[in-house]
């Protein structure tokens, strides 16, 4: 089961994000986002037909045994982000309305549920997960926007500025470690 | 520039310095934008050589958060002779206050939000623009200034325009203005700062200072807030 966070700044940039595979510890090979776009690969835009269509546990248990592919994390990263962006109109219909911040499940995709958390300063975390766990994505989304605040302190971060601080980085894998 | 004689070397290092000014790119401003939050810095002294990592800090406010407002009122006017070299006139003057004073009011809605609501079992942000303007009064004037502002307006003539008034505001405390620049006000600082907030909260707006003395507070400040029309129609829609 994995989870994916995104991190986008007021005017939609992506500034971080990452995978986390929770149930298999050994495999939490997440990593940010420059490592993991899609291998050009001849079957990539197979890949993107099997995720689309909802046929990712297929192949999973296709290639399960080899456990050489992960959803979301491989061929399928593309359809990963363009499930988070697409959301983004969901969510901007929704924050209009609702003063909270955090934004349980306000997106469904075949089996990704969205939630999403936005900051006081627009900026907005975007997490695809596959089961409910809504006290942990909430503590989870509290953790990273405490580490979001310090990173903003920052007088040399701006709004556009992708987070590239390793510290930023662990502390976040292990709220998600934690809490998801 | 127009010396009689430019120096060369003069001319060289003033052209830099005024073209790296010009494009007023995130990494030529930034570095103004540390001190001037009197009352976010959470900096604790550490002991030389020890600096811990900011990720290790509380962000909680701590009794020795406050900046001095003497080492403030000094850099604050560095700040504003800085900048009046690298400018053409006073609008452009208050164009690159409002743009500084804009960075620390990103970061100050961020951290006055989390101050306030990360302990609350549902964090709120504000989706209206009447208790926004009203935290803006109260919650933001108190982190940044440590007190509320004196008074909010609403203008009678523009359904879009709003003001706060601050009847001595703490960081043009120690300026005189010239009398040959007599429009132009420093509180331009303070007016970005709430534009970045009221920005930060969806509420796309211009924010200008203006200079309004009376009788009894010779330094009475008005910061004048027009919003977008987008706004006000979003205003609108969601009242029903």
């Amino acid at each position: 089961m994995s989870h994916h966070l995104f991190l986008l700044s007021p005017s939609d940039t992506p500034l971080y994000s990452l995978t986390h595979y929770s149930s298999k510890p050994s495999q939490s090979t997440s990593s940010p986002l420059a490592s993991n776009l899609p291998s050009w690969s001849t079957s990539a835009f197979a890949g993107t037909l099997t995720a689309l269509s909802g046929a990712s546990s297929a192949s999973q248990t296709q290639h399960g045994q080899g456990g050489t592919v992960k959803i979301g994390g491989g061929q399928d990263r593309h359809v990963i982000q363009m499930i988070a962006n697409a959301s983004l109109d969901a969510i901007e219909e929704v924050m209009r309305k609702e003063s909270v911040m955090y934004l349980k499940s306000v997106d469904k995709f075949n089996e990704w549920t969205v939630s999403a958390f936005v900051t006081p300063g627009n900026m907005k975390f975007v997490l695809l997960h596959e089961s409910r766990n809504d006290d942990g994505i909430k503590a989870f989304f509290n953790d990273v926007w405490e580490l979001y605040v310090k990173t903003m302190l920052n007088p040399f971060h701006t709004a556009h500025t992708p987070i590239r601080s390793p510290v930023f980085d662990a502390r976040v894998r292990a709220s998600a470690k934690k809490h998801l | 520039m127009s010396y009689p004689q430019p120096h060369p070397r003069f001319s060289v290092l003033s052209n830099s310095s005024l073209s790296s000014a010009e494009h007023l790119s995130p990494a030529s401003s930034s570095r103004f934008s540390l001190p001037s939050a009197p009352s976010i810095n959470t900096a604790t002294t550490p002991k030389p050589g020890v600096r811990p990592n900011i990720y290790d800090r509380p962000l909680n406010k701590t009794r020795n958060a406050e900046v001095s407002a003497a080492a403030f009122a000094f850099m604050f006017s560095e700040i504003v002779q800085y900048t009046q070299k690298r400018v053409s006139g006073i609008n452009d003057l208050e164009r690159r206050l409002n743009t500084l004073g804009y960075r620390i009011g990103t970061r100050v809605l961020e951290l006055m939000a989390w101050r306030n609501e990360s302990a609350a079992k549902a964090p709120k942000r504000e989706t209206r623009f009447l208790p926004a303007l009203m935290s803006i009064h109260t919650h933001v004037w108190r982190a940044v200034f440590g007190k509320p502002a004196d008074a909010i307006e609403k203008s009678v003539e523009n359904a879009d325009e709003y003001m706060i008034i601050d009847n001595d505001p703490p960081i043009t405390r120690n300026i005189s203005v010239p009398r040959d620049m007599s429009s132009l006000s420093c509180s331009s600082f303070t007016a970005g700062i709430v534009e970045a907030v009221l920005d930060g909260l969806g509420f796309s707006a211009r924010v200008t200072a203006h200079n309004t003395p009376n009788d009894q507070y010779p330094n009475r400040t008005t910061i004048l807030i027009k919003l977008e029309k987008s706004v006000l129609e979003r205003e609108e829609a969601l009242k029903t």
